[in-house]
């Protein structure tokens, strides 16, 4: 027996004359939501398919799922009788109402949807529950007429058609004065001087409001302002975030080019290309690279310690990128479909993997920013230097074979020890006898003829390699010193760009061991060798350890395997001109655990991974391997002068290639791309439970990139940037008006800025939503033009006083019968502090100022303690200000700026006691009250002159009668400061109404 | 604003306010669409405080709270294991025995070892879960996650949700109230306790040491009582007006307010901070007569008076930075019995203290006391194949909590480990689970304790969470 409201309310929902239920809108969607994960291609539980008209009636194990075609009973279908009595699905029971549209389908006799042939898609449409393909903010923008009415903006035409429907009228409008510091806080986030009032109080032109907007969308703080909004969206941070949450030092390029291209009016498309694939789109171009910087401007774990732990943050990662980029440009939350299809968007785990694809090859990094023409220059001078080594080469190989056989009489060719790229040997000097690399000793490096001993910090350091080494192999000769050392490393080859490092480390994992190390460990495992422990005393030990393209790591000591080979998390590329050996250091900066003490005869790199039996000739016949002097010597007269001229030239050119290399651009933390990896859908999201293989492509509801399944990283994301900003995207300048009018009016028009899907808000005035985005592409995606049409309507420029009548009817001002008054955001409020109290430091653009103490223990993390400083170069705009993950609170925090280690497309606003005590107690509140004080004072000795001057600099207006005799009352008996501090305070400086 | 503190200042400001403002005070402007929209998440509570030690480093069970005495007779033997671990430092050793001896304590013959020989003394007060397993052997994630339910940053953590389900229960002091270790902050330091993406007053407040326990509790110069009490006469008349004039606002009625609460913050923190009232007896009991304990009988105590003054959620920690030498966490990858000894000493009096005291006060009544750490530790030694070193890797599979106080059942043990102490394999329990069910003892129905955020109505459990039922009285 059912329950008789539950009877009750399904005859109210279906009605007589719809007693059959609608498959596509209401039985397909139960059967998706309940039933298709067990029962679909793939995964056939109990053989029944559920996602075809074929499939059901076949039926299972049970027989025919149901009858379709005529009036049937419970009985005759096993899928209802097994739903009705709870045992499917399987943990939890069908709501009543969807057991009861199920029934009726049944007993209506089980007819399937517009079309039989085709399977169940879950997203074809939308339901009570869900959204589907026929959301509407996934529909193509509405053809929208402008309205026609000559005496009003056309939004306030859209605004008070609504309102009338309602009942409603919109508030007068703001006074002038008011009026003005909106519309100066909104667009520049600056107070509008005394000087600005006046000028504006006098005009009396008709345009005098226009000429105000025109002025501030033409002021340099426009960017400043409306960058940090945009930051918000973008999740940019200065430090890493997690355990080690190490400082970005270049990472405000992007927020510099954010400020520039907002101030230089960049259409809006283009703004958004070049975040996707600006380093792609346009390789030569600084800023372009710039750009990049919005896609790792989120967390990134730098401490992972095993391949499983790296394979489930890269996961993470991507989830980050989608996410970011689905949320900022489309206003979708696709990374809900990672583990899942979205429970509430058309968007399936399929999408999600497509899109991870398409971002696949995006990795945090550091790079160079381009210089016009140096690539062109470093290539030739590669081609040549090449050239160069394949003549010289030429010269040289006969004798040395030659030699070499001389020398090993007694050794079979076979067992000739390998070629070297770089060799030097310490014994007779610090160049290296192949290309002429020299070693700069650092520290107190004493050389021997046994060869450099390295002790108290000391090691050495070469000069950039000149070659890019994938495969390699490392080899030494070293004696280690008796005595406590826990990680030094007689050779590290080192990237002193990101401190990327691979190293013959001795004893910092396992006691008297060697390990491959490597930038925190990414690529180490144990060898777990059974092998000699060290230091055997003055003993000579030979090591070798290979690195394999395919990841193999192996180690050899003595020329036998060192342990076991290891699969590492992968090669690590070691770029021309970015590398350096180092020699009894395993990165830079020396000191510490890092240092090796012991002797060191020879060091040799190789540009492959040797295999044992060249290990071991090394190993036993490495000394008969001829340096270079030692063939010239034996070359016929023409050839050495041959010899002579190449090598002139090859050192020269060594010479310019490092001269191209170092003058490369400023570093900016930005997309450092990779090859993408193949993308494959993981069941439940787990890296461990890997599936079918994803193309890159993305959400099938809104289109797909013409792509193939191994398109290189830069296709991918150009594909992905210009389907993002077609003007055929409907979502793309949707969801960028809807930004703009939210940080204008207070509320969106859409009131989830980042979410345009089922569990967002719908649109309170959807003709106006497309309407603006139509005129948005019109107008060629200009926000300065956005920004004037909405601040120039009456519907902005109402007053903001509540009234008894509207706030009945429309509590939340969703209609806009008035303006909503606004708590000045936290860096807004800090800047306007500065600004009253005269000493706010106006400098634009460049590397930012920092507050904090950095206080870096040694320990693997970072913490950051905020301070208060009146040095001028803190005194800038908060825009400019660190902005660390994790950080102490600071007074910012406190007035709601969010963690930016997730999106915050709106903030939140509250009021706080603590912010009270921050405001009131606070250093910077005090100081600035005084700063503004003493400067007073020093224009005026007036003590009235004083008090109207401080009301102007913090409210824009003089004192009333009676609040200048009371603040006059409190500047003689404790002075002007007192004064200042109750005007910082006060809710007139902090709101704008 | 929440619907709670909605509801708090109409009670407050009635008198205040004209029946615009009233109306105002509904209005929720910006950031009004994350109300939860009714109490529904609300059910009867056993507790209505919590207090939190938190162990960082990964304190090891087998050592402490997990009895395995199969591993003394595997000592030196090699661990047969299906899959290969997911270990931070990847070396595999031989298995090692317990580094201290268990014992029946109390009346209910709850195993605990000799590491904690004052806590073990309050076995009968003790929940303890030998089941529980994490998401990551990373610390920094495995710490998040048992802090907010998520690896990253960003999410709000416990205190956070209680500050935002629940509210304080006292308006001069913060609802969610952090007490670091006194050498350093955790890994990660304050996004520990962030309020992640809820409003900015749900945010754990870190109290210090010293004559500001808050950050601008105090004038940053000095300033004459005359001074303070005419400058705040002047704001108070400034607001006053302007809020008149601009019809009755409630955000601008709700700065007023917020005033006052500070300026009762400032008198309740220093009282509540000031430890000279506490009798030598109960100073002792929490180990402020030994610089050992000295730190964490303080951190203890002040918890202690904290809660009575209706904070709602206090958190301890034990331990600082993960890595350096000396470790000052329970990271004891070198040498499980020198460390863990060292910074057992710090804190078994001082918790043991607090339970006592608690329990004697009748405050364990309706608190909650939570003892936990983010993983376990290997039952094998970290060090190379075939040898049994002194140091224990991360366990993420496999390691105890305690919970104690109201609505539990006291003396137990739940779930279990395998016969070494490897694997959970008895009624395992996530942090999800553990997170639930500390919401539960204090009332709320976890599934429904949400807030919307970048497309999802986030949760503390995620979209898991089974609550423990087999500790629940």
């Amino acid at each position: 027996m059912l329950p008789f409201a539950l009877i009750l309310s399904n005859l109210f929902a279906l009605g007589p004359q719809n007693s059959q239920p609608d498959f596509d809108r209401e039985i397909a969607p139960i059967l998706a939501t309940y039933c298709l994960e067990c029962h679909k291609d793939g995964n056939i539980k109990g053989k029944l398919n559920l996602t075809t008209k074929a499939g059901i009636e076949k039926g299972g194990k049970s027989g025919p799922a149901v009858v379709s075609g005529k009036i049937g009973k419970i009985e005759t279908s096993p899928l209802l009788v097994r739903v009705m009595a709870n045992e499917m699905p399987p943990k939890t029971p069908l709501p009543d109402k969807d057991k009861l549209l199920l029934e009726k389908w049944v007993l209506a006799g089980a007819i399937w949807g517009s079309n039989p042939e085709a399977p169940i898609d879950p997203f074809r449409f939308s339901t009570s529950g869900r959204a589907g393909y026929d959301w509407w903010s996934l529909k193509a923008l509405m053809p929208t007429a402008t309205p026609m009415n000559f005496n009003l903006n056309p939004i306030d035409v859209f605004i008070l058609e609504k309102l009338k429907g309602s009942g409603l009228s919109q508030n007068p409008q703001a006074d002038k004065r008011t009026l003005l510091k909106r519309l100066s806080f909104d667009l520049i986030g600056l107070a509008p001087t005394p000087d600005e009032y006046a000028n504006f109080l006098a005009d009396v032109s008709s345009n005098a409001y226009e000429k105000q907007v025109d002025r501030l969308l033409a002021s340099p703080h426009y960017g400043e302002r409306w960058a940090r909004h945009w930051l918000d969206v973008a999740r940019f941070g200065e430090t890493d975030g997690f355990e080690r949450n190490q400082k970005r030092p270049n990472a405000w390029p992007y927020r510099d080019w954010v400020i520039r291209a907002l101030n230089e009016d960049m259409p809006f498309d283009h703004f958004a290309r070049l975040q996707i694939a600006g380093d792609v789109l346009e390789p030569n171009n600084p800023d372009a690279v710039r750009a990049t910087g919005f896609l790792v401007g989120g967390v990134y774990n730098t401490v992972l310690g095993n391949d499983q732990m790296r394979s489930a943050n890269r996961q993470d990662e991507l989830e980050d990128l989608v996410g970011t980029v689905g949320q900022a440009f489309l206003g979708l939350t696709v990374n809900c479909a990672r583990c899942h299809d979205h429970k509430f968007d058309p968007i399936s785990m399929e999408d999600y993997y497509r899109m991870a694809a398409t971002l696949s090859g995006v990795n945090h990094g550091e790079r160079s920013l381009p210089l016009p023409g140096l690539a062109q220059k470093i290539e030739n001078a590669e081609r040549l230097t090449k050239n160069l080594e394949t003549e010289l080469e030429a010269l040289e190989a006969p004798i040395r074979s030659t030699l070499i056989k001389e020398r090993a009489k007694t050794i079979p060719v076979t067992q000739h020890p390998p070629k070297p790229l770089i060799s030097w040997d310490l014994r007779h000097g610090l160049i290296d006898s192949e290309t002429g690399l020299a070693l700069q000793p650092q520290g107190p490096v004493q050389l021997t003829p046994s060869g450099a001993r390295l002790a108290d910090n000391s090691y050495l350091k070469s000069e950039p390699i000149g070659k890019t080494l994938h495969e390699k192999t490392m080899e030494t000769w070293v004696q280690v010193n008796p005595g406590q050392q826990q990680g030094g490393a007689p050779v590290s080859l080192f990237k002193p760009i990101d401190a990327t490092f691979d190293a013959i480390v001795y004893a910092e994992l396992e006691k008297n061991r060697w390990m491959a190390g490597s930038d925190f460990f990414r690529r180490t495992k144990s060898f777990q060798s059974t092998d000699t422990l060290e230091p055997e005393p003055n003993t000579w030990v030979h090591l070798a350890i290979t690195y394999h393209a395919n990841g193999n790591i192996t180690g050899y000591r003595d020329g036998k395997p060192y342990g076991q080979t290891y699969q590492s998390s992968g090669l690590l590329p070691f770029e021309a001109g970015q590398s350096r050996v180092l020699v009894g250091c395993r990165l830079e900066p020396a000191g510490g655990n890092k240092m090796f003490t012991g002797t060191i005869a020879q060091v040799r790199i190789y540009d492959r991974a040797l295999t044992l039996e060249e290990v071991k000739s090394s190993f036993q016949h490495g000394d008969i391997w001829p340096n270079r002097r030692e063939v010239v010597e034996k070359m016929p007269p023409k050839d050495q002068l041959r010899h002579k001229a190449l090598l002139t030239q090859r050192i020269e050119l060594t010479t310019e290639l490092q001269k191209a290399r170092s003058t490369q651009g400023e570093k900016v933390y930005s997309v450092v791309a990779q090859k993408p990896n193949e993308t494959r859908i993981l069941a439940r999201g787990d890296h461990t439970k890997p599936g079918k293989l994803a193309k890159p492509g993305v959400v099938k509801a809104l289109g797909e990139l013409e792509l193939d399944a191994n398109a290189s990283d830069a296709e991918r994301r150009v594909h992905l940037a210009r389907w993002m900003t077609s003007p055929e995207n409907p979502l793309f300048a949707r969801v960028a008006v809807n930004r703009l009018w939210l940080l204008h009016f207070g509320a969106g028009l859409v009131d989830t800025p980042s979410d345009f899907g089922f569990n967002g808000g719908q649109p309170s005035h959807p003709a106006l939503l497309d309407w603006l985005a139509t005129v948005f592409i019109q107008k060629k995606y200009s926000l300065k033009a956005l920004h004037k049409l909405l601040v120039t309507c009456a519907t902005y420029k109402q007053a903001s006083t509540p009234r008894a009548d509207a706030l009945a009817k429309d509590v939340d001002n969703r209609l806009l019968w008035r303006m909503r008054k606004k708590r000045l955001e936290g860096e807004v409020l800090r800047d306007a502090m500065l600004q009253a109290s005269g000493i706010l430091n106006l400098q634009v653009g460049g590397p930012g100022f920092s507050d904090y103490k950095v206080i870096d223990t040694g320990n693997g993390t970072t913490y950051y303690e905020p301070f208060d400083s009146d040095a001028p170069e803190l005194q800038r705009r908060s825009i400019y200000r660190f902005s660390p993950r994790g950080g102490e609170t600071s007074m910012l925090d406190l007035f709601d700026c969010p963690d930016c280690a997730t999106a915050a497309p709106k903030r939140t606003a509250t009021t706080t006691p603590l912010q009270a005590l921050n405001l009131w107690n606070g250093p910077i509140a005090i100081r600035l009250a005084g700063t503004m004080a003493e400067k007073t004072k020093n224009e005026t000795k007036m003590n009235q002159e004083q008090v109207q001057q401080v009301y102007q600099r913090t409210l824009g207006r003089n004192p009333s009668e009676i609040e200048a005799k009371l603040a006059g009352e409190l500047a003689s008996q404790h002075g002007l400061r007192a004064v200042c501090r109750v005007l910082l305070n006060s809710n007139e400086f902090l709101m704008v109404e | 604003m929440t619907g709670i503190h909605r509801r708090e200042f109409l009670g407050s400001n009635l008198g205040l306010l004209g029946t615009a403002a009233l109306a105002g005070l509904l209005s929720p402007n910006a950031h009004g669409t994350n109300d939860n929209p009714a109490d529904d998440f609300r059910i009867a509570a056993k507790a209505k405080r919590a207090i939190q030690i938190t162990l960082v480093g990964g304190m090891s069970h087998i050592d402490s709270f997990d009895p395995k005495p199969a591993l003394i007779k595997l000592n030196g033997k090699t661990l047969q294991t299906d899959s290969p671990p997911d270990l931070f430092f990847g070396q595999m050793g031989l298995l090692r025995q317990p580094d201290w001896n268990f014992k029946p304590r109390g009346n209910s013959g709850l195993q605990i070892s000799e590491l904690f020989p004052r806590i073990a003394s309050q076995a009968d007060k003790l929940t303890v879960v030998r089941s529980m397993v994490a998401d990551s052997a990373n610390h920094t994630p495995a710490l998040f996650v048992e802090n907010s339910g998520f690896q990253f940053n960003g999410y709000p953590s416990m205190g956070s949700w209680l500050s935002y389900g629940l509210g304080s229960l006292a308006e001069d002091l913060p609802a969610f109230v952090v007490l670091p270790d006194g050498r350093s902050g955790p890994n990660g330091a304050a996004s520990n306790w962030t309020n992640g993406f809820l409003p900015a007053e749900h945010q754990g407040v870190a109290l210090l040491t010293g004559s500001q326990p808050v950050r601008d509790l105090n004038p940053s110069v000095p300033i004459s009582r005359e001074e303070e009490s005419a400058s705040r006469n002047l704001l108070r008349l400034l607001n006053q007006t302007h809020l008149e004039s601009s019809g009755g606002e409630a955000s601008l009625a709700a700065r007023l307010k917020s005033y006052e609460l500070a300026a009762r913050m400032q008198l309740a923190v220093p009282q509540v901070a000031d430890l000279s009232k506490e009798s030598e007896e109960t100073l002792k009991l929490y180990g402020l007569d030994n610089r050992a304990t000295i730190d964490c009988g303080r951190r203890c105590l002040l918890a202690r008076r904290l809660l009575e003054r209706g904070v709602r959620f206090v958190q301890i920690y034990s331990g600082g930075a993960i890595a350096g030498t000396p470790r000052h966490s329970w990271d004891a990858h070198e040498n499980v019995k020198e460390n863990h000894a060292a910074e057992s000493l710090r804190i078994d009096q001082p918790v043991a203290g607090l339970l006592e005291d608690l329990a004697r006060r009748g405050m364990l009544k309706d608190t909650l006391v939570l003892f936990t750490t983010e993983f376990g530790r290997t039952p094998f030694t970290q060090s190379a194949k075939g040898t049994v070193g002194p140091g224990r890797d991360h366990n993420k599979y496999g390691f105890s909590c305690w919970l104690a106080g109201a609505g539990l059942k006291p003396g137990i043990a739940h779930g279990a480990t395998d016969d070494v102490g490897w694997k959970s394999v008895e009624n395992p329990v996530t942090w999800n689970d553990f997170h639930a069910t500390v919401l539960h003892l204090l009332g709320i129905r976890h599934d429904r304790l949400t807030y919307y955020h970048n497309g999802i109505r986030r949760r503390l459990t995620n979209v898991h969470g089974e609550l423990i039922d087999g500790i629940l009285a």
